[in-house]
């Protein structure tokens, strides 16, 4: 993952039609850097089905990821199948730059739980020496997330068999091996994601059904913040700045340039933007003629006249 | 019924109701070449739109003077539609090319343009037409139309 933002490419897992973004640093990034706040879309593996609080991951519109795209900071990877491609050919340095990252995450555990234990010793140190002057030297405890040392081994023992080649005979029995005592003692972790096992993909499948994009860009450029606009009655929701901190301004709808618009649409939404205390935002694209490309974007403002 | 009767009708309906139901003055019909119908204008009894900066800037300067800055109507477009009809954005765009900011007659109201909330009556103003939309039972509804990115009013 690249440090510095200049040179962060998002990356756009596409599933089952759906582009979503499982990084939260990529989240922090579209939203800061190019005002893209789209929808939280996962829930908690322990209670599915509160959806007041969602989190990872955000599912961005297909207007979304086409902008980042066009804009070079992004990159969509067609993510089962490159998932299971990366499982099947995964070289010998592959695999172990991915045990030794694993081997991170549990020494980074180790550290954490270590500097807990020191911590609360010290709390229960600073308790009791008004009592009890002369020092007492801590017993040595396990490390506190593990329960079973037996389990760590046995652990251990499976992850690094799961990822042998195929040639060495597979360990199935996980009886507690004769480990060398020089190995440390690392919890057991169970990891959550495989960003690891994936580095800057390329795949760029198409993206599709983004018809919305002329007036979704010219909107996001001019600091807009766009989000799901059912809930205002219309496509989009437009905010003049983040969410957090604006009322919507406009309540949005693309049209095509030459999309004929019934007028009981134009009075039923302005009606509805304005009891909102919005204004119903509508705009269409001129379309490329022969010598010109892309051609303008108009939008129209329409509000009750209060008469 | 030709398109042109139509329309005829449909105006004079739209004059009508806003001279009799909404106490307009000066209503006129502009025919342009490149307009795709003829446009009304005219007077409200009171004002009817103030853009949200510019109300920030009436207030500046009441404050400034210590009193109230009466708001004088303005001339204001407007365009018939029946609600059978159906529109596109191009369609609009195409009578928002057509026009001015201010309709004929409307530049004089206001000489001074030393005050910043004047403007708004002036070069600052945008583009802007009352979509007047009639149904069969002459119910005539009034909507703003703006050209661009206008944000809405603080109501």
């Amino acid at each position: 993952m690249p440090s510095t933002e200049d040179d962060r490419q998002v990356r756009i897992s596409k599933i089952a039609g759906r582009y979503l973004v499982f990084d939260i640093d990529d989240v922090a990034y579209i939203r800061r850097q190019h005002g893209i706040c789209a929808v939280f879309t996962g829930t908690m593996p322990q209670n599915p089905t509160q959806n007041v609080f969602l989190g990872l991951p955000l599912e961005l519109y297909a207007e979304d990821a086409k902008m980042l795209l066009d804009r070079k900071v992004a990159y969509i990877a067609d993510d089962p199948l490159e998932h299971l491609n990366k499982l099947k050919s995964m070289d010998d340095e592959t695999r172990k730059s991915y045990l030794q990252s694993i081997k991170t995450q549990r020494r980074t555990a180790q550290l954490v739980f270590d500097e807990a234990k020191a911590q609360s010793q010290a709390r229960h140190k600073d308790k009791r020496k008004p009592k009890q002057p002369p020092v007492v030297v801590p017993t040595e405890l396990p490390p506190a997330s593990v329960a079973d040392d037996a389990a760590v081994e046995q652990e251990e023992g499976g992850e690094e068999s799961f990822f042998e080649s195929p040639s060495k005979p597979v360990k199935t029995a996980p009886v507690a091996p004769q480990k060398p005592p020089v190995k440390e003692k690392l919890p057991a972790i169970t990891p959550t994601t495989s960003n690891a096992m994936i580095h800057n993909g390329t795949s760029n499948p198409d993206v599709e059904n983004h018809t919305a994009l002329p007036l979704y860009s010219y909107l996001n450029e001019r600091g807009y913040f766009i989000t799901p606009g059912l809930r205002f009655g219309g496509d989009f929701s437009v905010y003049p700045g983040d969410p957090f901190r604006y009322h919507a301004h406009y309540m949005a709808n693309s049209y095509g340039w030459d999309e004929k618009i019934p007028m009981l649409d134009l009075v039923t939404s302005g009606r509805l933007g304005t009891a909102v205390k919005k204004s119903f935002l509508m705009g269409g694209q001129k379309p490329a003629t022969g010598d010109s490309e892309a051609g303008e974007l108009r939008a129209f403002c329409i509000e009750w006249a209060g008469m | 019924m030709s398109v042109d009767q139509h329309l005829q009708a449909l105006t004079k309906v739209v004059v009508n109701n806003l001279e009799n139901q909404h106490d307009w003055t000066q209503v006129q019909t502009h025919n342009q070449d490149n307009l795709p119908r003829p446009l009304l204008y005219g007077l409200a009894p009171k004002r009817l739109y103030v853009h949200p900066d510019e109300q920030i800037e009436i207030i500046k300067a009441e404050k400034e003077l210590n009193e109230r800055i009466p708001q004088e109507p303005e001339l204001e477009w407007v365009l018939p539609l029946h609600l059978a009809e159906k529109w596109s954005i191009s369609d609009f765009s195409a009578v928002f090319d057509a026009i001015t900011a201010i309709p004929p007659g409307g530049e004089s109201v206001n000489a001074n343009e030393d005050a910043q909330w004047q403007l708004w009556r002036g070069r600052k103003r945008g583009k802007r037409i009352l979509l007047a939309t009639v149904q069969d039972d002459s119910t005539v509804t009034y909507y703003w139309m703006h050209n661009g990115l206008v944000k809405p009013r603080q109501n």
